[in-house]
């Protein structure tokens, strides 16, 4: 079984966000660009699965849906351990465009399963999952949390209000993982970063697709306000200050 | 003539046996990693002087130390005795070596004299071992053939003596029946002779000692190579072979720099391989220490010139504090390891494989993440063996080979990566320390003005970004700017130094870092750094010259001193007066690099000092060294800083004073923990200086 991992390209999580052209667009001058956390894990455990022996998966590879500046990127999955790589030659503009350019390479490559992270932790989406399986015509399972074989049958398992559910499902097939699906993300090893530079790496041509939604404008959330420190023992203070300047009391 | 006959066959089969060991221990080290190259004989001669022929470090435990350096003065005496023996077993003289005349005399004097001390001290030695139960003699690497091994070869030294007396004593008593003349001076035996008579039997028993004692040399220098005691061989090269550099440095991949250029380099990383490329690229070795065969020939040398006497682990902190970690055991198991494997090698070639491996068989991964890295283990070490080399080079293993680091510490090496720093901020946040406490000048602004500061003040990323250490940040900046002092900071071009990767065992990592930095630094013309981290200061001072960085770095304890010392700085006592300040050694200030004066120095111009029962090169690690600062400590009784305050507070100080971002954060925990922070507080000694001029 072959499994396609989509991996959306974000910037590292410590990044101060800023905008240009009147707040319409993301200003990516000295950005460092991570694989998105949740895309990490699905990779990890993909990778866990593949080398245990005993699982029925044979190869890994990563997609990505941007520019030849996601290249690092892939090459990091491809360092984590993917087998090969895709890069769809497009800079993406919304989930319809993104998840129609992965369905057609998921599509075109005889994949059994594909794995998306629950969302991207730079737009938050958590659409292209779903719109992936519905333009691929294939079942899809949402916030999965553990993903695992049993007697070559693929048995997922998905967190629910006070317990778990567990699900099985023919492949081809989507699976759309939350944390947990992988304990930790795996860095990659230095033997694995020698063996990434000579990985196949793939462009391919954007597929047709439509953009649904354009973006008109990023706020920023307004700054916190000071803090004021009030000693323990001093309740009369705080008393004083939320009735008098906060006035909430 | 039948004698030398027999002497000279007894002679013969002891080198032929000799020599079938020699080959076999030479076809293990062909099978060790190369490296370690072996200059620098001059002052290689001076440490053997110094450390083996002096015995300086065993002095570092006065009482038994003397008690072993009386042992090892008597042997190297001795030999010369046993020299003189194989002369005569082989000619057939009588004591060769008598016409040296007066040097003769003494060496037999002092020989004799000499048997006495030894057979005292071996007994010594022999009833601590059986009837005491020292706590070095015990743990978990030290079985039952440990200890037979111990008291077999100590008997065996006692006979030596027992023997050398013997002959010596029936020498006189023979020589004087027969009317000779008594060739050299023996006290002691002189004082045995006068008290025993074995009338016509003398001769018999000088020939029984004589025979006995070279005999037993014989068997002692066979036993010797398969026992623990293969010391008595091998200390003295290995102390001459000793590891030259601070022990702070850690010793540059230069593999791994081949790759980490290939990396920077983005056309070359991320183009596609040129056709054919493939079969060119030679097959990387292994990175790091995974079994016997990754280790250093020096590593395996230390392994053989171990006795286990256990003084490594009695001062290391993991151990102290009921860790599973024993760098005695670290040792230990190399030399096991090779004994198991080694034949498969030399016989089979390098591809041998008995499907068991040094890491994971012998040393568990447990015991190699609960080090420091403090090198308390190296500096007691005697005779110099660098355990921390054989520790880290199996973190690299398991860092770059499995990706196996404990997640906590694979969380910094990803933080490290992308935004510089091991904690999750943003480089861009790395100014926000000083931001409306102190001005405090950016390189980058100099430029402009065509000009240079004397000093980089390299902040580091606990001073950027440690709510505790940001103080220290503040304080000392506000010293310099007190004092006129030309420096400026790097500001969000800063980034880790690498120094708790490297430590962590990421090589790849430490070299990306200090390659980045270097490159910035060297862009700046960089000529002098200060800075209050001693990590940063180890690193940038001792290994980022190897990746082409030259600077002069001063720990900010030193710059205060020289501040102090022509005259620009003048310190008062007076607003610590009435307080005990005692001082924490960071151990990469003290050991790595040899600064014990400095702080003290300092902190002597402000108020009155006290030392900790465990100070300067006997400090005892905060706990928080070689990556701990951001895991979990290991399973054991207890925790390293907690040991560390105890020690602190038996002083009765009312400060207790630090110069190192990790230190603070362990003392000022350590004092939470035992309820003291009320009553004892926790300064870096820049913050002490700061207050003293009212900053």
């Amino acid at each position: 079984m072959r499994i396609l991992i989509c991996i959306s390209n974000v910037p590292d999580t410590t990044t101060k966000v800023k905008f240009s052209t009147d707040n319409t667009s993301f200003d990516d001058g000295g950005v460092q660009w991570i694989i998105n956390p949740w895309d990490e894990l699905a990779l990890t455990r993909a990778m866990e699965l593949k080398e245990d022996a005993s699982n029925p998966v044979s190869n890994v590879t990563v997609v990505t849906v941007g520019s030849p500046a996601a290249e690092p990127t892939l090459r990091k999955a491809l360092a984590i351990g993917a087998d090969d790589a895709i890069r769809v030659d497009a800079v993406s503009t919304d989930a319809h465009f993104v998840a129609s350019q992965l369905a057609a390479v998921a599509a075109n490559g005889d994949f059994g399963v594909v794995l998306c992270g629950i969302e991207s932790s730079d737009y938050n989406g958590s659409a292209v999952g779903g719109m992936i399986s519905e333009i691929m015509g294939i079942p899809s399972v949402s916030a999965v949390s553990e993903f695992k074989f049993d007697g070559g049958e693929v048995v997922l398992s998905r967190d629910i209000d006070g317990g778990k559910e567990e699900v099985s499902v023919p492949a081809p097939f989507v699976a759309i993982v939350q944390k947990g699906i992988a304990k930790e993300p795996r860095i990659a090893a230095m033997r694995g970063i020698m063996m990434a530079r000579k990985k196949p790496l793939q462009v391919v041509p954007a597929a047709d697709a439509e953009s649904f939604t354009a973006y008109q404008a990023f706020a920023m959330p307004e700054p916190k306000a000071p803090c004021k420190m009030v000693d323990a023992d001093n309740v009369k203070e705080l008393v004083n200050l939320l009735q008098n300047e906060a006035k909430v009391l | 003539m039948d004698r030398q006959i027999v002497f000279l066959l007894v002679l013969l089969l002891t080198l032929l046996v000799f020599g079938f060991t020699v080959r076999k221990y030479s076809g293990y080290f062909k099978h060790t990693r190369k490296g370690f190259p072996v200059k620098q004989l001059g002052r290689r001669f001076g440490v053997m002087m110094e450390v083996a022929i002096g015995q300086t470090k065993i002095f570092r435990r006065p009482v038994m130390g003397l008690l072993h350096a009386l042992v090892f003065w008597g042997f190297l005496v001795i030999l010369i005795g046993s020299i003189e023996m194989i002369i005569d077993g082989l000619s057939g003289t009588e004591r060769a070596l008598a016409f040296l005349g007066g040097f003769h005399s003494f060496i037999m004097a002092s020989g004799d004299i000499f048997a006495l001390i030894i057979a005292v001290g071996i007994l010594v030695f022999l009833f601590r071992r059986v009837f005491l139960h020292v706590k070095r003699f015990s743990g978990i690497e030290m079985k039952h053939i440990s200890h037979l091994d111990a008291n077999v070869a100590l008997t065996m030294i006692l006979l030596l003596m027992v023997s050398l007396l013997g002959m010596n004593t029936f020498y006189i008593l023979s020589a004087t029946h027969a009317g000779h003349e008594v060739v050299g001076l023996y006290p002691i035996s002189n004082m045995f002779a006068s008290w025993i008579d074995a009338g016509d039997h003398n001769e018999f028993w000088h020939q029984f000692n004589w025979w006995m004692h070279i005999g037993l040399i014989f068997v002692f220098a066979n036993y010797l190579p398969y026992s623990k005691h293969f010391h008595v061989f091998m200390s003295v090269p290995n102390v001459f072979l000793s590891r030259l550099e601070p022990l702070g440095k850690v010793d540059t991949m230069e593999s791994i720099t081949r790759e980490v250029k290939i990396m920077m380099d983005p056309d070359q990383a991320f183009a596609s391989p040129p056709e054919g490329a493939e079969a060119e690229e030679e097959v990387p070795e292994r990175f790091g220490i995974m079994d016997v065969e990754d280790v250093s020939w020096k590593n395996y040398f230390d392994s053989l010139a171990c006795t286990e006497c256990g003084r490594c682990t009695s001062v290391c902190p993991a151990n102290i504090t009921g860790k599973m970690l024993s760098p005695r055991k670290i040792v230990m198991d190399v030399r096991a390891r090779m004994k198991e494997k080694g034949p498969g090698l030399v016989k089979n070639g390098t591809d041998y494989s008995d499907e068991r491996s040094l890491l994971r068989d012998y040393i568990s991964e447990e015991e190699l993440w609960a080090c420091t890295l403090c090198n308390a283990c190296a500096q007691e070490c005697p005779i110099n063996i660098n355990h921390p080399s054989i520790i880290l080079g199996m973190r690299r293993y398991l860092v770059m080979e499995e990706s196996a680091a404990p997640g906590e510490l694979n969380a910094i090496f990803s933080n490290i990566e992308n935004n510089g720093a091991p904690w999750q901020f943003s480089q861009e946040d790395r100014v926000l320390w000083s931001e409306g406490k102190v001005e405090v000048p950016l390189m980058s602004d100099f430029p402009a003005k065509g000009e240079n500061p004397e000093y980089l003040l390299w902040v580091g990323s606990a001073g950027a970004f440690d709510d505790r250490y940001k103080q220290v940040s503040v304080a000392f900046a506000k010293v310099l700017n007190h004092l006129g002092i030309s420096y400026a900071t790097l500001g969000v071009e800063e980034s880790s130094s690498g120094d708790v990767a490297r430590r962590a065992g990421n090589e790849m990592l430490f070299q990306m870092q200090a390659m980045m930095n270097i490159e910035l630094l060297n862009g700046y013309e960089v000529k002098k750094i200060i800075t209050c981290d001693p990590h940063a200061f180890n690193t940038l001072k001792n290994e980022y010259p190897d990746l082409g960085g030259e600077y002069e770095v001063i720990h900010h304890s030193q710059f205060l001193r020289e501040l102090m010392k022509d005259g620009r700085l003048s310190l008062n006592g007076a607003s610590l007066s009435g307080k005990k300040i005692t001082f924490h050694d960071p151990c990469y200030l003290g050991r790595a690099n040899g600064e014990y004066n400095a702080p003290r120095e300092v902190l002597e111009a402000l108020g009155s000092t006290v030392e900790m029962k465990r100070n300067k090169s006997f400090a005892l690690c905060c706990g928080a060294g070689g990556g701990q600062m951001f895991k979990e400590a290991e399973k054991g009784e207890k925790e390293v800083f907690i040991e560390r305050t105890e020690d602190a507070l038996e002083t009765g100080a009312d400060i207790i004073a630090t110069a190192c971002p990790y230190c603070m954060v362990m003392m000022t925990d350590g004092l939470k923990y035992k309820n003291k922070e009320e009553e004892i507080s926790n300064y870096d000694i820049a913050e002490l200086v700061a207050n003293s001029l009212n900053l």
